[in-house]
C-alpha cells in the first residue's frame, strides 16, 4: 500500500504469474485456517504457531495480533502439564508457565521487529506482553523483562537512531522501570542514565534531533532530581551551550539550531520554557547571555557567510534581545535589515515567512 | 471492494521530466478504478487490513479529481456496512477486528456519500451506535483515545475520534476539554506535537493535534509563530516536504505539513509553486497514481495525499479540499457547516 522508496519497475513481463498464484493460495489458506481456528476458540499453542507464521508474512494484519493476545490470555489460565513442572523453577508452576510463554514470545518477535522496525502493531503488541507480565508475575520478574527491553531498544536505536517508535518505546520502558521500582519500595530514577544516553547518541551523530529532543525533556527533571541550586542550574545551561557549539561547528546542522533555539528560549522572558533551566535570571543576566551567544554566531559568518541558519538565528535572537534591552546599541536596525536581506537571498523558498518577519520586526 | 492493493507495476522508467507538468486527471481516475481488479496479485491479499482506509483514500481522490461518481455508490456503501460490527465499530474488512482507524474512515466515506441515512436504514440508531463505540474508547482520566479495546494510545486516535464525532454531530458524547488538554500535554518546545507526551515533533502527529484544536476551535493554544517556522522548515530545495528535521522529502508530507500550515494560516510560508511541481513529478504520467518520490512505485495513499496537497495549493483541476478533514470542502460545508 503505502510504499516508500520502492523504485517503479518497468513492465509486468517480469512477473511469474504461476508462482504468484501459488503464493496467494498458500497465504490465503493460512489466513482461512487461522481465522477458522480462532472462531472455534481453539486457543492452543499450535494455533499460536500458526499466527506466528502468518504474521511473519504480514505483520500489518492487526487482527492476527489480537488473535494472538486471545490465545495467550487463554494459555495463561491453563494448568501446566506435569512434564512442564519437573524443572527446578523458582516460581509456582502456573506462573512459571506464564513466564515461559511471555519470554518465548518476546524472544520470537525480536526478529520480526528488526525486519519491520516501523510497524506500529509489533511495538504495541510488545507493550501489551510486558503489561501482562506486570499483572501476572512477581514484580522482580517484570523488572527483568523490562530491563531486557532496554537492551533491545538500544540495539534498535543503534540500527536507526531516528526511529520514533524506538524512542517512544524507550520512554515507555524507562517509565515502567521507574514505576516498578516505586512499587517495590525504593524508587530508582533513571533520568541520569537517560541523559547520559542522549549525550552518547549525540556524540555518535550530531544531527540526531531525536536525541536533542529527548534531552530537552529530560533536563527539567534532571535538575529537579539533583535538587540543583541556582549555581548548578547556570552550570547546566553553560555546559549545554558549550555542547551545542560543538554541534554548530557544522552551521548547516538544523537539529543543532533547533536545540540552540530551545536553550535561548530558556533565557527569554515570557517564554514557555523560561524557567526550565535557570530560575534567577535578571534582565542584566539575559543581556549578557544573549550578547555572548550572538557574538559566537556572528563569528560563524567567517566560516560560512552563505549559511542562512546563521542570519535567521541572529534575527530571531535580536528580536528577543530588543525586548529585553531596547535602549542598547548592541543590535541596530540597519544590521537586522542586512541579515534579513541575506536571508531572503539565501532562502527563496520561505519568502512569505521573511515578509511576515519583516513586518513583525518593523524593519 | 478494494482500492489499496497493487502499486502501479507497469510504469516505465521515468522519462526526462518536462518543465511544465500537467495533472493527468483521466489517468489517475483510471488508476484508482483499476485497483479493485487486482485479485491476481499477492499485494491485493496482503493489504486486506487496509481495505476501508483504501476506499476512503480512493473515493476522496476521485472527488478531488472531479469524478465523484466513478465508483458505484451502493457498492461502496454495502462494503462499508459489511465492515460494521455489533459494537458500532468498523474493521478494515469483513472478518477483521473493529478499530478507531477504520471507524473514522467509514464515517468519512459515509459523510462524503451523504449516506448517514443509509447507515440508519441498515442499522436502526446506527449513527449513535457508531458514535458510542468511539466515545467509549476515550480514556476519561487523560482525555485521549484508545485505538481499540487493547489499549494502544496515540494522538492519531484522538483526532480520528473528534473528526468522526464532529461529522456525526455527536461531540457531546465525549470530554472535549480533556482531549484539548491532552493535546497541550504533547506540545514541544519547537511548537510541534508528538505521538504522546514526551514524544518528538512529527509532521503527521502535528496534523492530528492541530486538527483536534481546529475541530474544537482552540487554535488559540497553538504557538503559531514557532510551529509555522518548524513546518515551513520542512520544505527542501527540490520543493518537497519532509516530516522531521534531517529526513527525506515525501509526497504524503505535502498533506500533513501543508494542511497544518493552512490551519494556522501560514501556507504562504512555503514555496507553493515548487511544492506543486514536486508533487506533479511524482505522478506516473502513463498509468496514473502518485508515488512518494519521483520514479517510485505509486499507491493510492500517496495519490490522495498528493492530490490533496495540490488542492491546498489551489492547483487548477483539483476541487477544494478541507484542510482539517481531508475531504472535499463543499461536503464539509454541507455536513458540519462552513
Ligand atoms: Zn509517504
Amino acid at each position: 500500500m503505502a510504499s516508500h522508496g520502492v523504485p517503479r519497475v518497468a513492465g509486468s513481463g517480469s512477473r511469474d504469474t504461476a508462482k504468484e498464484q501459488k503464493k496467494i493460495q498458500e497465504y490465503q489458506s493460512l489466513v482461512e485456517l487461522v481465522n477458522a481456528k480462532i472462531s472455534e476458540r481453539e486457543y492452543t499453542i499450535e494455533v499460536l504457531a500458526l499466527t506466528t507464521k502468518l504474521l511473519s508474512k504480514n505483520p500489518e494484519y492487526y487482527t492476527i495480533w489480537n488473535h494472538r493476545r486471545l490465545i495467550l490470555q487463554h494459555q495463561f489460565t491453563e494448568e501446566p502439564s506435569t512434564s512442564e513442572t519437573t524443572e527446578d523453577n523458582q516460581l509456582p508452576p502456573k506462573q512459571q508457565r506464564i513466564l515461559d510463554l511471555i519470554s518465548d514470545d518476546l524472544r520470537l518477535l525480536v526478529g520480526l521487529l528488526i525486519e519491520f522496525p516501523k510497524c506500529y502493531w509489533i511495538w504495541n503488541y510488545r507493550r501489551w506482553l510486558l503489561e501482562e507480565a506486570e499483572q501476572r508475575l512477581p514484580t522482580a520478574v517484570a523488572v527483568s523483562f523490562w530491563q531486557k527491553e532496554l537492551g533491545l531498544v538500544s540495539k534498535m536505536l543503534a540500527r536507526d537512531e531516528r526511529n520514533f517508535h524506538g524512542w517512544s518505546y524507550r520512554r515507555t520502558v524507562v517509565a515502567s522501570l521507574e514505576r516498578l521500582s516505586e512499587k517495590s519500595g525504593a524508587r530508582v530514577s533513571m533520568v541520569e542514565d537517560e541523559f547520559a544516553y542522549t549525550t552518547k547518541m549525540i556524540y555518535s551523530g550530531l544531527k540526531n534531533f531525536s536525541a536533542w529532543h529527548n534531552r530537552s525533556k529530560l533536563i527539567p527533571r534532571l535538575l529537579d532530581e539533583r535538587k540543583a541550586d541556582n549555581v548548578a542550574r547556570r552550570k547546566m545551561l553553560d555546559e549545554e551551550l558549550e555542547l551545542i557549539q560543538t554541534a554548530l561547528t557544522d552551521p548547516f546542522n538544523q537539529s543543532a539550531w533547533d536545540y540552540h533555539a530551545f536553550l535561548m528560549g530558556t533565557i527569554s522572558p515570557n517564554s514557555s520554557v523560561e524557567t526550565v533551566i535557570v530560575r534567577d535570571f535578571t534582565n542584566h543576566d539575559r543581556v549578557i547571555y544573549f550578547e555572548r551567544e550572538m557574538d559566537r554566531i556572528k563569528e560563524m559568518l567567517q566560516v560560512d557567510e552563505d549559511c542562512k541558519f546563521i542570519y535567521l538565528a541572529l534575527l530571531q535572537y535580536a528580536a528577543t534581545y530588543l525586548d529585553i534591552e531596547g535602549g542598547n546599541k548592541y543590535v541596530t536596525t540597519r544590521e537586522m535589515r542586512d541579515w534579513l536581506a541575506k536571508l531572503r537571498e539565501l532562502d527563496t523558498l520561505r519568502r512569505g515567512r521573511w515578509d511576515d518577519l519583516e513586518s513583525k520586526l518593523h524593519l | 471492494m478494494s482500492l489499496v492493493a497493487g502499486p502501479g507495476r507497469g510504469g516505465h522508467h521515468q522519462p526526462a521530466l518536462p518543465d511544465e507538468l500537467e495533472l493527468c486527471v483521466e489517468k489517475h481516475v483510471a488508476y484508482i478504478k483499476s485497483l479493485d481488479t487486482r485479485k491476481d496479485e499477492y499485494e491485493y491479499w496482503l493489504t486486506e487490513h487496509l481495505r476501508l482506509n483504501g476506499l476512503y483514500w480512493g473515493l476522496t481522490a476521485l472527488h478531488l479529481l472531479g469524478h465523484p461518481d466513478a465508483l458505484p455508490r451502493s457498492e461502496v456503501i454495502d462494503f462499508v456496512m459489511s465492515c460494521m460490527h455489533d459494537n458500532g465499530g468498523f474493521s478494515a474488512a469483513p472478518g477483521h477486528d473493529p478499530h478507531m482507524l477504520y471507524t473514522c474512515s467509514a464515517v468519512q466515506i459515509l459523510a462524503t456519500l451523504d449516506a448517514f441515512g443509509d447507515l440508519e436504514a441498515h442499522v436502526n440508531g446506527g449513527k449513535e451506535k457508531v458514535a458510542r463505540y468511539i466515545a467509549n474508547l476515550q480514556d476519561r482520566d487523560t482525555g485521549t483515545f484508545n485505538g481499540d479495546g487493547w489499549g494502544e494510545k496515540d494522538t492519531r486516535f484522538l483526532f480520528n475520534a473528534l473528526l468522526a464525532l464532529s461529522l456525526l454531530g455527536m461531540m457531546h458524547l465525549v470530554d472535549v476539554q480533556k482531549g484539548v488538554e491532552y493535546v497541550q500535554s504533547c506540545a514541544n518546545f519547537d511548537g510541534g506535537y508528538g505521538t504522546g507526551p514526551g514524544a518528538e515533533s512529527h509532521a503527521g502527529q502535528i496534523y492530528t493535534c492541530v486538527g483536534v484544536l481546529s475541530i474544537t476551535k482552540r487554535l488559540d493554544l497553538v504557538d503559531k509563530e514557532k510551529l509555522g517556522a518548524w513546518l515551513s522548515d520542512r520544505q527542501l530545495p527540490n520543493g518537497g516536504l519532509n516530516g522531521r528535521p534531517e529526513k527525506k522529502e515525501d509526497v504524503c508530507y505535502s498533506w500533513w505539513v501543508g494542511s497544518s500550515l493552512a490551519m494556522i494560516d501560514r501556507l504562504h510560508w512555503i514555496d507553493q509553486e515548487k511544492l506543486s511541481k514536486f508533487i506533479l513529478q511524482c505522478q506516473d504520467s502513463e498509468l496514473g497514481g502518485f508515488a512518494d518520490r519521483p520514479g517510485d512505485m505509486v499507491d493510492v495513499f500517496h495519490t490522495v495525499f498528493g492530490l490533496a496537497g495540490l488542492s491546498l495549493m489551489k492547483h487548477p483541476g483539483v476541487r477544494e479540499v478541507d484542510p482539517i478533514y481531508c475531504m472535499p470542502k463543499d461536503i464539509i460545508n454541507r455536513v458540519v457547516g462552513g
